[in-house]
């Protein structure tokens, strides 16, 4: 739902998850701490 | 005038919810609430059938049930299909709605139906089909009948169908030319006044409306959770096999990743014309990060990563199209018991 504490800001639309102007271990690490918060994002009470 | 009428098990006659799984059945004449439908429609009407169907037969079984009763129903060379009223009975809305729209795009012929506006069938068909509001209240069956009964008269002589309001359907969202004394500048003006001054006004504007969907409640433990990956950035299998769509997709796909630590660009293709693909094409983990789930998932942080992802196009796709993907998707989770689902949206 627009509003909710369940959404992530994403990086950007043509790679939500990604990042193409950084070396690919440091892209990695870009995913995977928007991953992380979503996971984090599941574990908290929806507002 | 020939005509077909469409009842659930209960309104059939054939009994409540122990009947629901009840198959589509075949009677000649009118069975319960049609037997005023035909009263109402005038002397020359005459339903000629009624096709009764438990509810949960007829969800569960849908293209089975728009196959043979679509062919029943041609057989009786009706002049006028009508289901329900439904009121607030979701799953005989969702089955009348879905009848009525192949019926009328088959055999083009009149339809009409009745919903209470919360019936799920009003979602998905109010724009294909014309839904007289039957409220919620299945003792007003008599007011509901007449009124179904006046539009599809109007229906089967071509006469001009009047505003939503006025003829007492659903609004369609379908815009029409009239003629004007004042121009939208000049109305508007009108508009504010009256508002202000704290009298009524009508905005000439549907407004969408989002019901509020109740979230779930948070995981406790993600570490024996099942999670899935889905996106509506489009990415499919090369050659998309489901043939979905770049725009107004009316199609999902799910795609095996059980055997896959990282998507590989040469593996999949984007449909979806609505961003620049360019990235998400040499490396598809920007759009599903599998590499990084895969990585969760043999540190525990999760429990299992569901080895399949769901795929769709997310671009200028009317609502009542993007509501009915969103519900398939939901159900398909539900059963396979996925706990939790990261999205991915372009």
């Amino acid at each position: 739902m627009v509003g909710s504490n369940r959404t992530v800001l994403g990086n950007g639309i043509v790679h939500v998850v990604g990042d193409a102007h950084v070396s690919p271990e440091e892209e990695k690490a870009v995913r995977r701490k928007l991953v992380e918060k979503a996971l984090e994002v599941l574990k908290s009470e929806a507002k | 005038m020939r005509v077909v009428h469409y009842l659930n098990q209960f309104f059939g006659g054939v009994g409540g919810e122990e009947k629901a799984g009840a198959p589509l059945e075949v009677r000649e004449g009118a069975v319960g609430p049609g037997l005023l439908l035909e009263q109402l429609l005038g002397a020359d009407a005459k339903v000629v059938m009624t096709l009764i169907c438990g509810d949960n037969y007829a969800v569960e079984n849908q293209e089975e049930l728009i196959d043979s009763a679509l062919e029943k129903i041609r057989e009786a060379k009706p002049d006028l299909f009508v289901a329900g009223p439904c009121f607030q009975a979701g799953r005989y809305g969702m089955a009348s709605g879905a009848l009525g729209s192949i019926v009328q795009s088959k055999l083009d012929i009149p339809v009409v139906t009745a919903m209470s506006e919360e019936n799920p069938g009003v979602d998905l068909y109010r724009e294909a089909l014309y839904i007289i509001d039957s409220g919620t209240n299945a003792a007003k069956m008599r007011d509901v009948l007449a009124r179904m009964a006046s539009l599809a008269v109007k229906l089967m002589s071509k006469g001009e169908i009047g505003l939503p309001k006025e003829e007492g359907y659903l609004p369609r969202g379908l815009i029409r030319d009239r003629f004007v004394e004042q121009t939208a500048a000049e109305r508007l003006v009108v508009m504010v006044l009256a508002k202000v001054k704290g009298e009524p006004f009508e905005s000439e504007m549907m407004p969408t409306t989002f019901a509020p969907i109740p979230m779930p409640p948070a995981l406790k433990d993600l570490s024996k959770a099942k999670v899935m990956l889905i996106t509506d950035g489009g990415l499919v299998p090369k050659g998309n096999p489901d043939r979905i769509q770049g725009s107004a997709a009316t199609r999902w796909g799910s795609y095996k990743i059980a055997s896959c630590d990282d998507l590989k660009g040469e593996d999949y293709e984007i449909s979806h014309g609505g961003y620049d693909p360019q990235f998400v094409r040499q490396d598809p983990d920007r759009l599903v990060p599998l590499d990084v789930m895969r990585e969760l998932e043999r540190e525990g942080a999760i429990g299992k990563l569901h080895d399949e992802f769901i795929s769709t196009s997310g671009l200028a796709n009317p609502l009542s199209n993007t509501r009915r993907m969103g519900r398939e998707m939901a159900e398909r989770v539900k059963q396979l018991g996925i706990d939790a689902v990261i999205l991915t949206s372009t």
